[in-house]
């Protein structure tokens, strides 16, 4: 099992989802890629558009206004 | 308990709200705004009478400006920003925001991550700015009180804003991912 991390920290929407989307691609399936973002409405659909996908999905709040969202590809 | 086991704190403060909610909430107070201050909602016109004062403040003078030649943009400038209910509301959705965020502990002051996104906020900006103010109003003033208004304007610019939203996210997608 491999976990990628990409940092989209200081990015606004939708630039999280799409860097998201490419970066799930490159993945198998049983990795998780850990999505770090700041921006709360890519909290919002980074989650949405990974599940409605079928994959697994946690967030967390590792700080102030700072989450990570973690997708287990399925 | 702590507050941010309690479920009302989490559901009022901390979770975003639903857009259904948002929308209502929106319909309600622009009907509201409406009755009170005699004008639709408006957001960007603010601004350039925000710049005028500025300009003002420093010895300039925006009196043979096309822009602010009617008798109503004249009394606006002459009120002050105490007196204009535009600025204040505009005043009260930065506060506003301010606390919905401070309040669900989510503020951060986010890094700028390269020189890329200083030129595009600053050159976005300009644009919207400048194409706000030329066609008399913005994606609240012009889209959604003109909608509300039930005016046929409100339609074209939204028409229009959505092959603009298309050009913008191509160029999105070509600079910064």
């Amino acid at each position: 099992m491999k976990e990628v991390t990409i940092d989209c920290l200081g990015e606004a929407c939708p630039v999280p989802l799409i860097k998201a989307e490419n970066a799930l691609k490159e993945i198998e399936v049983g990795d998780l890629l850990i999505v770090q973002i700041d921006h709360s409405c890519a909290m919002k659909n980074v989650p949405e558009w990974a599940r409605k996908n079928g994959h697994n999905v946690e967030i967390e709040e590792v700080d102030d206004g700072e989450w990570e969202v973690v997708i287990e590809k399925v | 308990m702590k507050l941010q086991d309690n479920k009302f704190y989490k559901k009022w403060f901390k979770d975003a709200w639903p857009y259904i909610t948002g929308a209502i909430l929106l319909s309600l107070f622009q009907i509201v705004t409406f009755a009170t201050s005699g004008n639709p909602w408006g957001v960007s016109g603010v601004f350039a009478n925000w710049g005028a004062w500025m300009f003002e403040a420093v010895g300039g003078s925006v009196d043979r400006w096309y822009y602010f030649s009617s008798s109503g943009a004249q009394a606006t400038l002459d009120g002050g920003l105490l007196n204009d209910p535009g600025s204040l509301r505009n005043l009260g959705i930065i506060f506003g925001a301010l606390f919905a965020t401070l309040a669900a502990s989510q503020f951060k002051i986010k890094k700028i991550k390269s020189k890329k996104q200083i030129v595009a906020a600053a050159f976005g900006g300009l644009l919207m700015g400048y194409g706000a103010r030329i066609a008399y109003g913005c994606n609240i003033g012009a889209l959604f009180s003109g909608i509300a208004s039930l005016s046929l304007s409100g339609w074209v610019f939204a028409f229009f804003m959505f092959f603009g939203a298309v050009v913008g996210s191509k160029l999105l997608v070509k600079y910064f991912m």
